[in-house]
């Protein structure tokens, strides 16, 4: 078996790669795939919290690669998904801990194992995300509608496009999405930034308040019904599986009596 | 909160400024001299010297050159349209 290998990354902190990585680790465990998600985030380690097993943690991808441990040692199984594992980052080490051919070996035993095998990259351009990268053959691009995101995102672009004969494919998420702000002509809507940056879209995600709450309880929102940012987390790992889901219309989303009223008086738009 | 947004909305229509558009063409501009390394000032400095060459050549009406980078398809590509009046030689 031989898995695949993802790397969510993004350039630019806090635009939501842990939590994409969370959700989109447990989505993919819902379609029935395994899962190892990988946190590649060293001496800044969060992706066990948000999937609630910080508790949980004994060894960690260090301890794997200076052979402390067995790899299989090191993964926390989740016990709400049985088919998705964690390979947590160390705490109390840096970036420069593993290498990148390091990275390369853990990807190809994992892919053993898993179906699917999703990187957490940290912030940043340097040694954190050139190892990230290192072991992937695919990678999610995660921005923000924000300037400084969309810049970051087409930093990472252009180096991942150096990395052609690694990187087969790199799709774009669009992150806390608020098509309220968009369609108030506030913000940049999905098509300014995909027009920008000339990359395929693999979904969008609204902006959840939703997430907090389920950061705070250990359970990513893409395991719960009824939560959009979860809906469209579910969505993007159907996508990702090679599955065509049209895009959430978050136009009716908005769709009242008075949208609807002020929509038949008002000319439209360009 | 959403009747507030859909009058807001609305509203907007009429407003001038948009933040979305200016947004798009503030990032425009600052990718396509990221993605090429370009230095502020470089592509002004090209155009004197390139108009320096033609004027040589040829009376330029200077009021409708047109000097620009334009991406397509994460690619630049320089537009310079340099409307002649008659040849000096």
């Amino acid at each position: 078996m031989s898995g695949r290998v993802i790397v969510i990354t993004s350039g630019k902190g806090g635009v939501g790669k842990t939590t994409a990585s969370a959700n989109l680790g447990v989505a993919l465990a819902g379609t029935g795939a395994s899962v190892a998600l990988v946190d590649m985030d060293i001496g800044l380690r969060n992706l066990d919290i948000l999937m609630g097993l910080e508790n949980r943690v004994v060894y960690n991808l260090v301890d794997v690669v200076e052979e402390r441990c067995k790899l299989r040692q090191a993964l926390v199984k989740d016990k709400r998904h049985p088919n998705l594992s964690l390979l947590p980052a160390a705490q109390t080490r840096d970036k420069t801990a593993v290498t990148a051919d390091q990275m390369r070996e853990l990807c190809a035993e994992l892919r053993k194992i898993f179906d699917f095998v999703l990187i957490d990259s940290p912030a940043g351009i340097e040694t954190g995300f050139q190892n990230a990268v290192a072991g992937a053959d695919e990678a999610v691009v995660v921005t923000t509608p924000e300037m400084s995101a969309v810049r970051d995102a087409d930093r990472i672009i252009g180096l991942l496009e150096a990395r052609k004969d690694e990187i087969e494919q790199y799709r774009l998420v669009v992150n806390r999405y608020r098509p309220n702000m968009v369609q108030t002509n506030d913000m940049m809507s999905v098509d300014d930034v995909l027009d920008i940056l000339s990359v395929e879209l693999l979904g969008i995600v609204p902006e959840d308040e939703e997430i907090i709450i389920s950061t705070n309880k250990g359970e990513p929102v893409s395991g719960t019904d009824n939560i959009r940012s979860g809906l469209a987390f579910r969505n993007i790992a159907r996508r990702l599986r090679g599955e065509e889901v049209p895009l959430m219309d978050f136009e009716a989303l908005n769709q009242t009596w008075l949208n609807r009223l002020v929509k038949f008086f008002s000319p439209s738009q360009v | 909160m959403q009747v507030k947004t859909q009058v807001m909305s609305w509203f907007s229509k009429f407003r001038t400024s948009n933040a979305r558009s200016t947004a798009k063409d503030r990032m425009r501009t600052m990718l396509t001299h990221d993605r090429l390394e370009l230095p502020a000032g470089r592509l002004e400095c090209m155009e004197e010297e390139l108009m320096a060459v033609v004027s040589r050549y040829f009376e330029l009406d200077k009021t409708t050159t047109k000097f620009d980078l334009q991406q397509y398809d994460r690619r630049a590509s320089l537009i310079a349209n340099f409307p002649l009046t008659r040849s000096k030689c």
